[in-house]
């Protein structure tokens, strides 16, 4: 049977597809999380660290570069006259130190009387590497005023430039460390200075910086770039330009912090979705080195990691769903063959073969009621089909005790001259418990109507023998309350059920139509005398025969003018029910009588009594006998 | 057909109730057979509500006045409405059985 889409197997490797994909989701965020974090901490160590590094290595350039000039300051003081070593001491500068790209010595105006500009500048050509020395100062160069040879001999002390476009020898970025010199006698004569080129500097820090997620900058001791990977920037702009257009208010407060000296890190937003981290150290020239990482930048290793990560979640979960299905289909594939055995059963072959189980578990449970289910559908059939073939031959037998029944009570009317009567029965069941007989003997007709107390085969066999005792004893020429009393103590011998039966027995006298009778507990019979309303004969209220012997019925007599009808009954008539229980009555039965014309033979009669009765019920259950005898008596009415 | 058996001490008041005909005699015979174990000399039964009884029932209530007359003991049948008098009086119950 296919299922497909709905089939269990497809169905619970849904949901252990949806469970899992779900716990995957959650578990991959959570881990995406603590991933970031981790990565945020790595790249601020590593920038901790990149920052070091920067930092000494800068250091060490400047150190070098300072302590090249204080080895040869001394030797340039105790010569402060001689201008060829002079030129010597810059060529020596130069020349011996690769971080020197420049070196100058310039006396202070009138020094050497006369003479505003005595300068020599030692350089290394850009283009030709060749080492050059020109003498400096010009109405157009008048250095004493420019900041490298100004501040220092201001403060007095050895000091680093601003960063500067040097215009004239050089013609590069560089900045310049200076230092006063003073002769033997202690009198300031000029200055010492030494270059290095920033685009240098700046290749060295960039070398420093590890990956594309970090860069360093150097920047100086008022905040403006000397080194920064844009190089537009450098000489261009400040540190505090650049964070001031951020808008990042920690940005700025770092920068300031920077500029002041002092070392520290922080996160900011440079303006873009992702945030930087930004570590910065002082040098001991006044310079600071900043180094920049951007967190985003290395989040690209965790975004690639991501994608392996959700690859391999989505071609695990397309594995698991197939290895589920599969292994649930297996698993379930007994109760396919299950529900295909319980088909085969429900179709009516009750035989078919349970498929077996290995597993000890539900399925095996299942196996077992299927197998019990089929035992007892089997045991349950034979069982109905003995049962049934019981109740067939009950049911035969009824129909056989029914025939006898019926067969029992007398089909044949007599043909009389001034006499007819019909009678019926229709049981209630299949054997009931009602009789009637009649007999002519001696010039008279015997008659009497029984009801049998109870239903079945036992009140038909007591009606056999309240049929048999009468047709024995009844023409014998007794009174009536005699013959009734001999039939009760028939009935009583031998009565140990209480059964009892309500007779009503009559003889009349085809002559003189005159009827003794006896009402051994019968309903009162309906007389209908051809010249008036038609009456119950209250009878003596004898009781019913068959529960004590030897009891005393009471006999009477009634003379019948010609012409009258006798209607006998039992409670089967005035009883019959519609659904709600109202009954037919006697008051029914005796307009139905009142109504009825005399002409009207017995027989119609009777058929006519019937159907009144069957019209009043409706179609209800008839749920006793109904029994009938109409005797109508008088030559010149019949028919 | 209810059947409400109330005992005060060797003295039984029964209450009837409904109709007794022949779907349920059965159970009205097994409902009245605590009254046939002996131990009441006076039964009383109150038949305000008993609707219609058929001659099925009619046995039920001779095998019970069999019983109590074969002990001496005493069985009375109460304010019978008059459908159902008829059916113990056409049958000639009423002499065997006391009917007030």
């Amino acid at each position: 049977m296919a299922y497909g889409r709905k089939s269990i197997s497809n169905r619970l490797s849904r949901y252990v597809l949806l469970i899992s994909a779900g716990l995957f989701v959650v578990v991959t965020m959570l881990l995406g999380f603590l991933t970031r974090r981790i990565i945020e901490r790595v790249s601020e160590a590593v920038a901790a660290k990149d920052l070091e590094l920067a930092v000494s290595e800068v250091e060490k350039v400047i150190t070098e570069v300072e302590r090249a000039v204080d080895n040869v300051d001394w030797f340039v003081e105790r010569n402060s006259h001689s201008q060829p070593f002079m030129k010597e001491a810059t060529r020596e500068l130069v020349t011996a130190n690769p971080n020197i790209i420049g070196s100058a010595v310039a006396y202070e105006p009138d020094y050497f009387p006369g003479k505003r500009w005595v300068a020599y500048y030692t350089f290394i050509d850009a283009r030709t590497k060749e080492i050059n020395t020109i003498p400096m100062g010009n109405p157009d160069y008048d250095y004493p005023m420019l900041d490298w040879y100004r501040v220092p001999r201001l403060y007095d002390k050895p000091m680093w430039s601003e960063p500067y476009f040097d215009e004239g020898a050089g013609s590069q970025r560089m900045a310049t460390y200076s230092k006063p010199l003073r002769d033997t006698s202690g009198t300031f004569f000029g200055v010492i200075t030494s270059d290095i080129s920033l685009e240098w500097l700046a290749g060295r820090i960039r070398d420093i910086a590890p990956d594309a997620a970090s860069y360093a900058v150097l920047v100086s001791a008022n905040g403006t770039y000397i080194a920064h990977p844009d190089s537009s920037k450098v000489l261009n702009q400040t540190v505090f330009d650049v964070t001031a257009a951020m808008g990042d208010s920690t940005a700025l407060a770092m920068a300031r912090d920077m500029v002041a000296g002092n070392r520290g890190s922080g996160r900011f937003n440079a303006g873009s979705d992702d945030d930087s981290y930004a570590a910065y150290g002082p040098l001991s020239n006044g310079w600071s080195v900043l180094l920049v990482r951007s967190y985003a930048a290395a989040f690209i290793y965790l975004y690639e990691f991501n994608l392996f990560l959700g690859l391999f979640i989505v071609l695990g979960l397309i594995g698991m769903y197939l290895g589920c299905r599969r292994v649930i289909r297996r698993q379930t594939m007994p109760l396919v063959e299950f529900s295909q055995a319980a088909m085969t059963i429900a179709k009516g072959n009750f035989k078919a073969t349970i498929p077996a189980v290995k597993s000890k578990d539900e399925l095996l449970t299942l196996h077992d009621s299927l197998v019990y289910m089929q035992k007892s559908i089997n045991e349950y059939i034979a069982e109905l089909k003995t049962t049934t073939a019981s109740n067939e031959r009950y049911e035969s037998e009824l129909n056989i005790a029914r025939k006898i029944q019926m067969g029992m009570l007398p089909q044949n009317y007599p043909q009389l001259d001034n006499c007819s009567l019909q009678a019926m029965v229709q049981p209630a069941k299949e054997v009931g418990g009602d009789l009637y007989d009649f007999l002519v003997a001696d010039d008279a007709l015997y008659f009497m109507v029984g009801d049998v107390s109870g239903k079945g085969v036992p009140a038909a066999l007591f009606m056999a023998i309240a049929r048999a005792a009468f047709r024995f004893i009844g023409p014998l020429g007794l009174p009536m309350a005699e013959v009734m009393s001999r039939v009760n103590n028939c009935l009583c011998d031998g009565n140990k059920n209480e059964m009892f039966v309500t007779i009503f027995a009559g003889r009349l006298d085809l002559k003189t139509g005159r009827m003794s009778y006896c009402n051994a507990g019968h309903n009162p019979i309906l007389v209908s005398p051809p010249d008036g309303a038609s009456y119950y004969l209250r009878a003596e209220a004898n009781l019913a025969a068959g529960l004590f012997p030897d009891y005393p019925y009471k006999g009477e007599e009634l003379l019948l003018s010609p012409g009258t009808r006798l209607v006998l009954y039992t409670d089967g008539v005035t009883e019959a029910e519609q659904r709600d229980h109202s009954q037919f009555g006697e008051n029914r039965l005796k307009e139905w009588a009142d109504g009825l014309n005399h002409a009207v033979s017995p027989g119609s009669a009777t058929i006519d009594l019937y159907s009144r009765v069957k019209n009043f019920t409706r179609g209800a259950d008839q749920n006793d006998d109904i029994t009938i005898m109409t005797i109508q008596f008088g030559k010149e009415n019949k028919k | 057909m209810n059947v409400t058996i109330t005992e005060e001490g060797s003295r039984a008041s029964v209450r009837l109730e409904g109709r007794l005909d022949t779907t349920n005699a059965d159970q009205f015979m097994k409902d009245i057979t605590p009254l046939m174990d002996g131990n009441h000399t006076e039964i009383d039964m109150d038949c305000t509500d008993m609707e219609y009884t058929s001659s099925q029932g009619l046995r039920m209530f001779l095998m019970l006045q069999k019983n109590v007359s074969s002990r001496g003991a005493k069985l009375v049948l109460r304010n019978m409405k008059p459908h159902v008098k008829e059916v113990f009086d056409i049958t000639g119950f009423s002499h065997i059985i006391t009917i007030l």
